[in-house]
């Protein structure tokens, strides 16, 4: 079932929770919210399902294009997974799974055999059927979320909201459970849409990302198209680690940091401009090969992890992080103190003045931050 | 809870005659204001034999006040019961304008003296009172009469409920609540299915206080009364009585069933807290991965 929001704005207070937010959901389609905390992706999520309501003068919030702003939440069959899972803590796993069946009205009530038998396949979904008798208190956080999971499915809904539903786990359940869900979504074809703030779970889980912030949506698109083609400089900084530069576009020039290239194409204009390079995008070489590059001494080396990353500082006292192959690194022979010159494979440019100015700063002050725990080794 | 349960490391622990030199006095302070004048009550009740006893108790009088006492705390603490669940339904799971003077009010009756609680019912209803001249009118008594006791009763235990679910309902959240609604319970399901028995055993505490304090309250009952003998004297008040008129065996048999009342309160409220401390620690014990989440 489809899901369209229109025009949403809820307040707490004087806090903007949501500020004219508007959102479409294919039928079965697996949507993430993602964003930091207070950029109201939860609070989103928990208007879809009817927890909250929106104020007066937002637009309509329609399921399969019929207005379902007015209908309890209890009548809008929808699957909601908390955040730390809301399990019944007195009722055995089975009780918690029997529970949306056991509270409907007596004439749509299944009968109790059918209500066993139901719960009994649906905990053999969530491979739980072993723990039927369980409580919550006896089960660790992957097996909590997979019972949600399943009392959420158990009343059949048109929607599966889950809110962080990965939060609280540790990094290798957290992969295991992605996956899972992933397949699920292919075995039950339910439109699914997900809170978090794990960037690599939006990318690695989603169908399509709705990247929000300060109660706004940034950018809606492919995984693809928000980590490549970023909408604004708060999606290139929400998605990964990045360098940013203070830079200057003249008439298709791109100056920063000592260093003058081509401007990407689709900038033309002049003025004040933030360049955004990734850490992986830099190619480094020990001498200059006559290509426009960005003068940079090695400060410090992780070689530890799937990259080598490097930090490097300019003659400017920037710093910059590079992450590159482990077969690359040992090619060049680094060490800390060696001079290298760098070459951006990718940049992405915003014109001062443009959206996500506080974000970009943020990210200013972070690595400032940073930079003032680490002092550099080299000369 | 929970507490007290780790020794304190060697190095900051006292030497062994400190440690008993404040156990000795903790038990004999103890033994001195409560146990001796517990035993008391109980040596002066027998000390004309158990005939006497029991002849005491049998009396009309101290068969009235009895009667009186279960029917006091009998309305007194289902009425509470209701209000203090409601009460702290609304302060724990709601946000509303005024919550922090409900609280405030609440806890009004621990504040004030209980002779005070009991003066402002007869100001209220009394015969010079507010709406003494029109209740007399319409012939109700309250005052020097049943209702009012109770009433005092009533404004006195109070608090006991709700101050216990408060806390108790504010920790558990309303995420349980949320996900009953969400799975498509109406609000009396909810509130049967999922709030009740999260909160069955700390409501069966406060019950337990509530009654106790109920059948044991003198001082707002004692004004409202007007100590009529076989009408409107609870057990307190009756046991007062007899005393001042010398009648110390009878004074010393109605006061060793308040006493009893104690013993059994506590009896059961260390049931109950056992209870609840052992579904703590079967909570905690539980969850390899990362222990209770609230």
């Amino acid at each position: 079932m489809s899901i369209e929001v229109r025009k949403i704005t809820k307040t707490f207070g004087s806090f903007v929770a949501l500020n004219d937010v508007s959102l479409h959901v294919a039928s079965g389609e697996l949507v993430a919210l993602l964003g930091p905390s207070g950029s109201g992706k939860t609070t989103l999520l928990r208007i879809i399902a009817g927890l909250e309501e929106t104020d007066a003068g937002s637009g309509p919030i329609l399921f399969h294009d019929e207005d379902v702003a007015g209908i309890d939440v209890r009548d809008r069959r929808v699957g909601f997974v908390f955040q730390h899972y809301a399990l019944f803590r007195h009722m055995t796993v089975f009780e918690n799974v029997a529970f949306g069946l056991r509270v409907r009205p007596r004439r749509v009530r299944p009968s109790r055999a059918a209500i066993r038998e139901k719960v009994q396949q649906l905990l053999k979904l969530v491979q739980m059927d072993f723990m039927a008798d369980r409580y919550p208190s006896q089960l660790s956080g992957g097996q909590r979320q997979r019972v949600a999971l399943a009392r959420a499915l158990a009343v059949e809904p048109k929607v599966l909201l889950l809110d962080e539903p990965f939060g609280a786990l540790d990094a290798k359940v957290r992969r295991e459970l992605r996956r899972w869900l992933r397949r699920l979504h292919e075995e039950i074809q339910v439109t699914i849409v997900f809170v978090t703030h794990d960037q690599d779970e939006a990318l690695e889980l989603a169908d399509r990302v709705v990247v929000m912030n300060q109660g706004k949506v940034e950018q809606i698109g492919s995984p693809d198209e928000v980590f490549h083609e970023p909408a604004s400089e708060f999606v290139v900084n929400f998605l990964g680690h990045v360098n940013v530069f203070q830079g200057r576009l003249e008439s298709g020039r791109l100056h920063f940091s000592g260093l003058t290239m081509d401007a990407p194409p689709r900038h033309g204009g002049s003025g004040a401009v933030r360049v955004f390079v990734r850490p992986h995008d830099w190619m480094v070489e020990t001498r200059a090969n006559g290509a426009p590059s960005l003068k940079a001494t090695v400060c410090q080396i992780n070689a530890a992890g799937p990259h080598a990353r490097l930090r490097l500082i300019t003659e400017y006292g920037e710093w910059i992080d590079v992450d590159m192959s482990h077969d690359r690194y040992h090619e060049l022979a680094l060490y800390t103190g060696a001079a290298v010159f760098l070459v951006p494979r990718d940049i992405k440019l915003f014109l001062d003045g443009s959206n996500g100015f506080a974000a970009y700063q943020a990210a200013r002050e972070q690595m400032q931050r940073d930079a003032r725990h680490l002092s550099p080794a080299g000369p | 809870m929970g507490t007290g349960t780790a020794v304190a490391p060697r190095a900051i622990g006292e030497p062994a005659v400190v440690r008993w030199i404040l156990i000795v006095t903790a038990l004999c302070f103890l033994g001195l204001f409560l146990v001796v004048p517990l035993a008391a009550i109980f040596v002066q009740a027998l000390e004309k034999g158990i005939g006497v006893y029991l002849v005491s108790l049998h009396e009309a009088d101290a068969l009235a006040a009895i009667r009186l006492t279960l029917l006091t705390a009998a309305i007194a603490v289902p009425l509470n019961l209701v209000f203090g669940v409601a009460a702290a339904w609304a302060i724990a799971k709601f946000e509303f304008v005024g919550k922090s003077v409900l609280i405030t009010l609440i806890d009004l009756p621990f504040a004030v003296s209980p002779v005070i609680s009991g003066l402002i019912y007869v100001l209220l209803f009394g015969l010079q009172g507010w709406l003494g001249p029109w209740l007399a009118a319409q012939d109700i008594k309250i005052i020097f009469a049943v209702p009012g006791i109770v009433l005092a009763t009533i404004f006195v235990t109070f608090p006991f409920i709700a101050r216990e679910l408060i806390p108790l309902m504010q920790a558990q959240g309303t995420e349980e609540e949320q996900a009953a609604r969400v799975l498509g319970a109406s609000g009396w399901q909810m509130f049967f299915r999922v709030t009740l028995p999260n909160i069955k055993w700390g409501l069966l505490y406060g019950v337990i206080l509530c009654n106790a304090r109920a059948m044991g309250e003198f001082g707002a009952v004692s004004v409202v009364s007007g100590h009529i003998r076989g009408l409107t004297n609870t057990m307190p008040l009756h046991v007062e009585i007899l005393y001042n008129e010398y009648n110390f065996v009878a004074a010393f048999a109605v006061a060793s069933l308040l006493a009893m009342l104690a013993l059994v309160t506590l009896a059961a409220k260390s049931a109950v807290e056992w209870r609840v401390a052992r579904q703590l620690r079967a909570a905690q014990s539980a969850g390899p991965e990362e222990g209770r989440k609230s």
